[in-house]
C-alpha cells in the first residue's frame, strides 16, 4: 500500500520545486496583476471590482498610440529578423571554407544580454554615434543634427535594429538546425524533377521549414511585444512602448495610475496568450496535413 | 532510349587528394537496367549524383546519346532520381507529390490532373490522390515516388537502392513492377545497390565498384562464372580459393595438380576459385583431393559443408540427403570439376 | 574523411563533402551574406571596447582623441559602486543557478522520462513564463512581496529570478533525460550500487553535460535581468545591469562601455564552455537560445 502511493506520487513529488515556482510565484504574480487591474485587493483592504482601469486606458490616447508602436516594433522585428535569419541559415548550411567560423559568429551573441547590444547600437547609430561620424568624414554631413535619428525615434529604428540583431541569430539557429536535420536530399530530388533553384526553395525548402519559422517568430514577436529594456534605453519617451508606458505608470507617483499600469500589462498578456493559442491552432491544422 | 557514356569519370574529396571516384568508364546502352553495385563508401552514389547532374565531376565526361551534358544543370537534364528513402514531400498529397514536375514546368492543372491519374494507374495506386504520404505503407510510398519520377518521361531513370527498404515479399512486387514498367516504357535505368541479390534480379548488366574505381562489367551471370578477382567472386558469394602456379592448363597447388581449360589468365601464381555448388562431395576422378569434413548445416532444400583440405577450408554445397550418407571428421574425396574451375589473379 | 566514415552514411559521400569548383553568382551571394553577418554581429562591440579606454572622444573624430585608463580605473576602484553591484549579482545568479538545478533535476527527469497524465498541461505551465513579459508578473507579484516583507530584499529578487530562469532548466534537463537510459541506474543497483551511490556514480556524471550548459543558461539569464531587479529590489539591490542602466542614461560613455564589457564577461565563459557544442555542424543545442 506504502509502496503504491510512493508511486503514484514520485511524479508529482518530482515536479513539485518547478511547479511551486511557476504556480506560486508566476501564477500568482499574473492572477494578483489581474486582480489589482479591477481593484479587487484584499491584501490591502480593497475589495470592489470595477472596470474603471479599463475603460480608462481604452480611452487614453497615449494607450493607443503606444500600441501601434509597439505593435510596429513586434511586427517590423520579426518579419525582418525571419527574412534575414532563413538568407543566414541557407547560407550556413552550405559548404565553404571558414564556415566554422562563421558559424561560431553567427551564434555568438545568442548568449549576450540584449541591454549590451542596445549600447552598441546606440554608439553606433546616435546622431554623434561612429556611423554618424563616418557619414562626416565621408562629407555626407555636416553637423550631428543632419544625420538621421535612429535612436529615440519616431519609427524606434534604434530598437528594431537592435532586436534584429539578436532575434535573427535566434532565429537563424533553429532554422539552420531544422535544415540540417532535413538534409539536402529533398532538394536534389525536387531540381532532378525539374526545379530550379527557386522553385526547389520555394516549393521544397520553405515548406520543410515552415513549422520552426512559425515558431520561432511567434517567439519573436511575442518577446518583442512585451520587452522593457530596450524601448525604455532606446526610445523615444513619448509615444514610449506599451511595457514601457505600464511602467512609467506603475512608478508614477500618483498612485492612481497603478490600476492603469496593471491593466495595461494585463493586456499585453493577454495578447501574447491569444497570440500564442492562434500560433498552437494553425501548427495544429499544418502538422496534421 | 538515351545511351549514357561515362567517359574518365572522376570525383574528388574535397580534403585531399583522395577519389570517391576515380577514372570510370561506363557504356550503359539506351532501354537497359544497369546496377551500379558496390559496398558502402565504394563511390556508386557519388556516380548516380553525378549522372543526375548534382555534382560535378572533377575529370572526365557524361554523354547521354554522345552529347555532353555537363553544362546542363540537374532540372534541365532529364535524369530523375528516387532517393532510398522515398522522400515524398510530406505536405503534400499523393496526387501533389506525383505532380510536382509537371508543375515546376509550368504545364496547367488540367494536364497534371490527368497524367496523375495515368501514371498512378501505372504504379496500381489509381485513386490514391487525396491520400497524404503518412497514410501510406513503405511500398505504396515507394510506387508514389517512382509516379513522381516517371511522371516527366525521363531520359534516364536513376534510382537510389530501390529494394533495400522494403520486406522480402514486397521485394518481389516491387522486382515485378519496376522491370514492367522499363519493359514498357524502355527507359534507361541505373540503380545503384550494396546488394548482389537486388542487381542480379534487377539488372541487364552490373557494374561493380570496389573504392571508387570499377571492377568488373558484365552480365550478372558471369560474377558467378567468370569473376574478375578474388574480391569481386567474394562479393558474388565466392568462398573457395586456393592458391597455385599456372602452367598453360596445369595449376599446381599445395593440395595437387589441378588440370583445367585453357584461360586467358598469363602463366604464373593464380587463385583457383570454384562456386560451392560445383565441388562434388565424394566423387573420385580428375581434380578430386582428400579433405576431412569439419561440420555441416542442414538448410532444408540443401546442406551445406565446412571441408578442410591441407592448410584450406572450403565449402560444399550438396542436395539435402547428403547429410545421411556424409559425417563429420570423414575423410573423403573432393572433385573439381575441371570446367567449373575459374582462374583469378593472387590478391596483392 | 576516411572512407570509412563515408560508410557509416549508405549514401557514398555527404554531398556536402565534395569539393565543388567555380565561382558563379551563389558564391557571390554567399560571400556577401558571409561578410553581413560577421560584420553585423561584431560592429556592437568594437564601440564599446574603443569607448572603454577613450577620455576625449568628441563628434566628429573617428578615434578618440585622448585616450584614458579612467574607466577601467573607476570600474575596479573600491569606492565605486562597481564592485557592490557586481558583487549582488554574482551572489544572486550564483544562488539562482544552484536552485535552479535543484529545480531541474527532477522536473526534467520526470518530463524527459515518463509519461504521465496532464503532462501537456504540465508542459504548458512550465514554458509559460518564456512568452509571457516579465514585466507583467513582477507589477503583478509586487503587492505581495511588500506585504510578505520580501521586496526589497535580496531574497525577493532571487526568489522572483527563478520565474524566468526554470523553464530553461527545465527544458534543458528534460531534453537531457529524454535521451537517457535509466536502465543504466537499474544496472547499477543490481551491481549492488545503493540508491546515493548509483546517483553520484552513474546518473550524475550522465546528467553533468546538461547541468553544465543549463546551469550557465540559467546563470546568464539571471545575470541579464533588469526590469524584475528593478521592481522587486526597489532601488536597495543595485545589480550590474541597474548600474549600467543608470550610468548609459547619464551619458559618460566610456564608464558605460567599461562596465558592458563587465557585463558580458559570464557569456564569454559560456561561449568558450558551449563552443563545442556551438561551432559544430550541430546547431541544436543553439535552440535552447532565449531570445
Amino acid at each position: 500500500m506504502i509502496a503504491l502511493w510512493r508511486e503514484r506520487l514520485r511524479i508529482p513529488l518530482m515536479l513539485s520545486p518547478a511547479l511551486a515556482v511557476i504556480l506560486v510565484l508566476f501564477m500568482s504574480g499574473l492572477v494578483l496583476g489581474m486582480m489589482q487591474s479591477v481593484g479587487y485587493l484584499p491584501i490591502i483592504g480593497r475589495y470592489e471590482v470595477t472596470l474603471d482601469a479599463y475603460r480608462k486606458i481604452f480611452s487614453r490616447e497615449d494607450f493607443y498610440r503606444s500600441l501601434s508602436l509597439t505593435v510596429w516594433i513586434g511586427f517590423a522585428s520579426t518579419v525582418l529578423s525571419t527574412i534575414l535569419a532563413i538568407i543566414c541559415a541557407m547560407t550556413l548550411r552550405q559548404t565553404f571554407r571558414g564556415k566554422r567560423w562563421v558559424t561560431f559568429i553567427f551564434q555568438l551573441n545568442i548568449p549576450i544580454p540584449h541591454i549590451v547590444g542596445a549600447i552598441g547600437i546606440l554608439f553606433l547609430f546616435s546622431q554623434s554615434g561612429f556611423l554618424a561620424r563616418l557619414a562626416y568624414v565621408a562629407h555626407i554631413i555636416n553637423e550631428p543634427s543632419d544625420f538621421p535619428a535612429l535612436i529615440y525615434d519616431r519609427y524606434a529604428i534604434g530598437i528594431i535594429l537592435e532586436y534584429l540583431w539578436k532575434t535573427t541569430c535566434f532565429t537563424g539557429v533553429i532554422v539552420l538546425a531544422v535544415l540540417q536535420s532535413i538534409g539536402e536530399d529533398y532538394e536534389d530530388l525536387a531540381r532532378t524533377l525539374g526545379a530550379s533553384r527557386w522553385q526547389s526553395f520555394r516549393y521544397v525548402v520553405l515548406p520543410l521549414i515552415m513549422p520552426g519559422i512559425l515558431s520561432s517568430s511567434i517567439l519573436v514577436f511575442a518577446f518583442t511585444f512585451g520587452a522593457f529594456e530596450i524601448p525604455y534605453l532606446l526610445g523615444q519617451r513619448y509615444p514610449s512602448a506599451l511595457p514601457v508606458l505600464a511602467f512609467r505608470n506603475y512608478t508614477d507617483v500618483d498612485l492612481n495610475a497603478r490600476p492603469d499600469a496593471m491593466a495595461m500589462s494585463v493586456f499585453i498578456a493577454v495578447v501574447i496568450t491569444v497570440l500564442i493559442f492562434i500560433y498552437m491552432k494553425i501548427t495544429r491544422t499544418y502538422l496534421r496535413e | 532510349m538515351t545511351q549514357v557514356n561515362l567517359l574518365q569519370l572522376s570525383k574528388a574529396y574535397s580534403s585531399a587528394d583522395t577519389y570517391a571516384v576515380h577514372n570510370l568508364t561506363l557504356e550503359i546502352a539506351s532501354g537497359q537496367i544497369t546496377a551500379l553495385l558496390g559496398p558502402s563508401g565504394c563511390g556508386k552514389t557519388t556516380t548516380l549524383k553525378m549522372i543526375a547532374g548534382l555534382l560535378r565531376p572533377t575529370q572526365g565526361d557524361i554523354t547521354f546519346d554522345g552529347q555532353s551534358v555537363l553544362g546542363i544543370p540537374a532540372e534541365r537534364r532529364g535524369a530523375v532520381m528516387v532517393f532510398q528513402n522515398y522522400l515524398l514531400f510530406p505536405y503534400m498529397s499523393v496526387g501533389e507529390n506525383v505532380g510536382f514536375g509537371l508543375k515546376m514546368r509550368g504545364v496547367d492543372q488540367q494536364t497534371i490532373r490527368r497524367k496523375v491519374a495515368e501514371i498512378l494507374d501505372l504504379v496500381k495506386l489509381s485513386g490514391f490522390e487525396d491520400r497524404r504520404p503518412k497514410q501510406l505503407s513503405g511500398g505504396q510510398q515507394q510506387r508514389v515516388a517512382l509516379a513522381r519520377a516517371l511522371i516527366v518521361e525521363p531520359k534516364v531513370l536513376l534510382l537510389d537502392e530501390p529494394l533495400s527498404n522494403l520486406d522480402a515479399h514486397l521485394r518481389d512486387e516491387m522486382r515485378e513492377l519496376i522491370l514492367n514498367i522499363q519493359r514498357q516504357l524502355r527507359i534507361t535505368t541505373i540503380f545503384v545497390t550494396h546488394d548482389q541479390e537486388e542487381a542480379v534480379v534487377l539488372a541487364d548488366k552490373i557494374a561493380l565498384m570496389f573504392d571508387g574505381e570499377l571492377q568488373q562489367f558484365d552480365r550478372p551471370n558471369a560474377f558467378y562464372k567468370r569473376p574478375i578477382s578474388v574480391r569481386a567472386a567474394r562479393f558474388f558469394g565466392g568462398v573457395n580459393f586456393v592458391d597455385g602456379v599456372k602452367r598453360g592448363e596445369r595449376v599446381e597447388t599445395p593440395l595437387g595438380i589441378f588440370h583445367v581449360n585453357r584461360q586467358e589468365i598469363p602463366d604464373g601464381p593464380v587463385v583457383i576459385t570454384i562456386r560451392p555448388e560445383n565441388l562434388k562431395l565424394g566423387e573420385e576422378g580428375e581434380n578430386a583431393i582428400q579433405g576431412r569434413i569439419r561440420s555441416h548445416v542442414y538448410l532444408g532444400t540443401h546442406a551445406r559443408f565446412k571441408v578442410e583440405a591441407g592448410q584450406w577450408h572450403l565449402e560444399v554445397v550438396a542436395e539435402a540427403s547428403s547429410v545421411e550418407q556424409f559425417h563429420d571428421g570423414e575423410i573423403l574425396s573432393l572433385k573439381f570439376p575441371r570446367e567449373n574451375i575459374w582462374l583469378v589473379p593472387t590478391e596483392k | 574523411m576516411t572512407l570509412e566514415q563515408a560508410a557509416t552514411r549508405d549514401l557514398a559521400i555527404p554531398p556536402s563533402q565534395i569539393a565543388e569548383t567555380g565561382w558563379g553568382w551563389g558564391q557571390v551571394a554567399r560571400w556577401l551574406v558571409v561578410v553581413g553577418i560577421i560584420v553585423g554581429v561584431l560592429l556592437p562591440f568594437i564601440p564599446l571596447a574603443v569607448w572603454s579606454f577613450s577620455h576625449r572622444w568628441y563628434f566628429p573624430a573617428l578615434i578618440p582623441t585622448q585616450w584614458s585608463m579612467r574607466a577601467w580605473h573607476y570600474v575596479f576602484s573600491p569606492g565605486s559602486q562597481v564592485p557592490k553591484a557586481l558583487g549582488y549579482s554574482t551572489v544572486i545568479a550564483l544562488v539562482v543557478t544552484l536552485l535552479s538545478i535543484l529545480i531541474g533535476i527532477p522536473a526534467g527527469r520526470a518530463m524527459g522520462l515518463h509519461r504521465f497524465r496532464g503532462k501537456t498541461l504540465v508542459e504548458f505551465l512550465i514554458l509559460a513564463p518564456t512568452i509571457v513579459p516579465t514585466i507583467a508578473v513582477a507589477m503583478g507579484i509586487h503587492v505581495a512581496f511588500i506585504k510578505y516583507g520580501l521586496a526589497d530584499t535580496l531574497l525577493g529578487v532571487i526568489l522572483v529570478h527563478l520565474i524566468p530562469v526554470t523553464p530553461y532548466m527545465v527544458m534543458i534537463m528534460s531534453s537531457v533525460f529524454a535521451n537517457y537510459d535509466p536502465e543504466y541506474e537499474e544496472q547499477a543497483r543490481t551491481l549492488g550500487a545503493n540508491p546515493v551511490r548509483t546517483f553520484i556514480y552513474v546518473t550524475f556524471p550522465a546528467i553533468l553535460p546538461g547541468i553544465v550548459v543549463g546551469g550557465l543558461f540559467s546563470f546568464i539569464i539571471s545575470w541579464s535581468q533588469y526590469v524584475l531587479t528593478l521592481l522587486i529590489g526597489g532601488g536597495r539591490v543595485i545589480t550590474l545591469p541597474l548600474l549600467l542602466f543608470s550610468f548609459a542614461g547619464s551619458g559618460d560613455n566610456p564608464i558605460t562601455a567599461a562596465l558592458s564589457i563587465v557585463f558580458v564577461a559570464p557569456a564569454v565563459i559560456f561561449l568558450i564552455v558551449t563552443s563545442r557544442y556551438l561551432t559544430g555542424e550541430n546547431a541544436a543545442i543553439g535552440g535552447f537560445g532565449k531570445i
